[in-house]
């Protein structure tokens, strides 16, 4: 409980941050910046699923779809 | 204490929220232009621990893999993207599943080079998205279709992404389901041991002595039913924390369940005598795992705009199941910008995992146990993957192939390797066009 009390005050604490605006995302925006996986990335975030046990949390395969783990 | 956490997720939520656009603004394209990807890889692996021969064994692989993807504005508001992705694949876990169809001596450290060398596995996704005209609600829905020799898989999804705090602030909750069908392929030794088999009167072993234990008797009946099925929730919350730095949190969870055992993977029983037909042991049985399974994975990113030149891109995941792994990732990247066009991607990776409850090395597992595996991809290890990309961008698209102008391409390679032995090398390459 402590724990989802701690993560809910992180999360509210962040988006009480001051607002940067559209005209101050210059660097925000930088293609590099994206919070997802890189393009090229795709096919090593694939064999990574099929060779480690573990998967999800980074916009790949979370299980199902091919006969990996 | 649960009023208190409900009264602050309130505020703080209630906050954000109210600070969302309230001016009406001049609503431009969700996309401008077709985009076409072209994405292509070049895998290839190595070990001795393959799963298809108990844990021993060559796990050389090669895999090359084509993807094309297309993102079609349909209006101001609407994005069609399809993604056709192709793999073909050779391997030792095919060959070896019969190791004796070839003119070759069998033997579990050489790929059999017959028939069931290679495969093609084929997938197909179509996601469509809506985005309400201030931009700050998104909708998706996905279809998925994949196919290969021995499995077929279709998949179905949804998310819905909400954009508040002048667009600072990103939630995501997103769903998906695969229906997905083993066409089960068993080890060619124990296909005679199927319910109406003729057992050791079959022509494998007629043709070929058996050496070690003459009186080969695995234990092993077919899976009742061949459906896996694998529901997922997934929650993202992003943040633009200033005008250089944004995170992400990620949570994944996912229930599995059904045939979550790889039908043609060996199981050698320490407490069962060996048998062999040439250098190749005869399988005691099959891989059994439960058959369900439930993941959860929480990941986290930060990336930094140090200044024009470097971007630091960072990550971490903590994963763990209730088949008693529990596995740590992390990894750093670190663009480099080195002209207008150009930019290094030197890249470094860290994952450790614990073992399956249920994994075992080679002749460990004792034949009255209920649930076996000697899958090497469930044992206990740590990987270190070291990449370095480069990437050329072209902003005036001035290179044309038809009415495609290249705006972005990348080529990147990558070095995976185990403490386990296992050593695997992936280079891509990715082109990125816009339709004039």
């Amino acid at each position: 409980m402590k724990r989802l009390f701690f993560l809910l005050l992180i999360i509210g604490s962040l988006s009480s941050c001051v607002a940067v605006k559209e005209y101050e995302k210059v660097n925000i925006n930088d293609p590099d910046m994206v919070l997802s996986q890189l393009k090229i990335d795709k096919s090593e975030t694939t064999f990574q699923s099929y060779r480690e046990a573990s998967s999800g949390a980074n916009g790949g395969k979370t299980g199902g779809g091919c006969g990996c783990n | 204490m649960k009023k208190l956490i409900i009264v602050i997720a309130i505020l703080f939520f209630g906050k954000g929220i109210a600070q969302q656009d309230s001016t009406a603004v001049y609503k431009k394209r969700v996309l401008e232009q077709t985009e076409v990807d072209f994405l292509a890889s070049y895998y290839s692996q190595d070990g001795s621990n393959a799963a298809v021969s108990g844990g021993i064994g060559t796990e050389e692989l090669t895999d090359v893999v084509p993807n094309f993807i297309v993102r079609m504005p349909l209006n101001d508001d609407d994005v069609l993207t399809v993604d056709l992705g192709i793999s073909a694949y050779t391997s030792a876990s095919s060959s070896n599943v019969d190791p004796f169809d070839s003119s070759e001596t069998a033997n579990p450290f050489q790929a059999s080079s017959g028939a069931s060398a290679s495969d093609l596995w084929v997938n197909l996704t179509g996601t469509y998205s809506h985005s309400s005209d201030d931009r700050n609600d998104i909708w998706s829905g996905k279809l998925s279709i994949s196919s290969e020799y021995d499995y077929f898989s279709i998949g179905f999804g949804g998310s819905y992404t909400k954009l508040f705090n002048e667009k600072n602030t990103e939630l995501s909750l997103s769903g998906n389901i695969y229906l997905d069908t083993w066409n089960a392929i068993y080890p060619s030794e124990l296909r005679p041991f199927v319910s109406d088999g003729d057992g050791l009167s079959n022509g494998l072993f007629t043709q070929n002595t058996i050496t070690g234990n003459p009186n080969y008797s695995p234990v092993f009946t077919e899976f009742d039913s061949e459906t896996r099925n694998s529901y997922s929730l997934g929650l993202s919350f992003s943040q633009i924390i200033n005008k250089n730095l944004q995170g992400a949190l990620l949570l994944d969870i996912v229930q599995q369940q059904g045939l979550l055992s790889t039908p043609f993977q060996r199981v050698y029983f320490n407490d069962v005598a060996d048998s062999f037909i040439q250098d190749f042991q005869l399988a005691d049985a099959i891989e059994q795992l439960p058959d369900s399974r439930f993941k959860i994975a929480l990941g986290g990113r930060l990336n930094s705009y140090l200044n024009e030149t470097f971007v630091l891109r960072s990550y971490y995941r903590y994963y763990t199941d209730d088949w008693g792994i529990t596995s740590h990732t992390a990894s750093l990247e670190l663009p480099i910008k080195i002209s207008q066009k150009f930019t290094l991607y030197p890249s470094y990776r860290y994952y450790n995992q614990t073992a399956a409850d249920y994994f075992a090395p080679y002749e460990t597992h004792l034949s009255t146990e209920e649930f076996y595996t000697s899958d090497y991809d469930l044992s206990e290890y740590n990987a270190n993957q070291f990449g370095f990309g480069i990437s050329y961008t072209d902003i005036f698209t001035k290179f044309h192939i038809w009415k495609l102008g290249l705006k972005k391409a990348d080529v990147k390679y990558i070095n995976y390797k185990r403490n386990t032995g296992l050593s695997a090398n992936n280079i891509a390459l990715g082109f990125y066009f816009v339709m004039d």
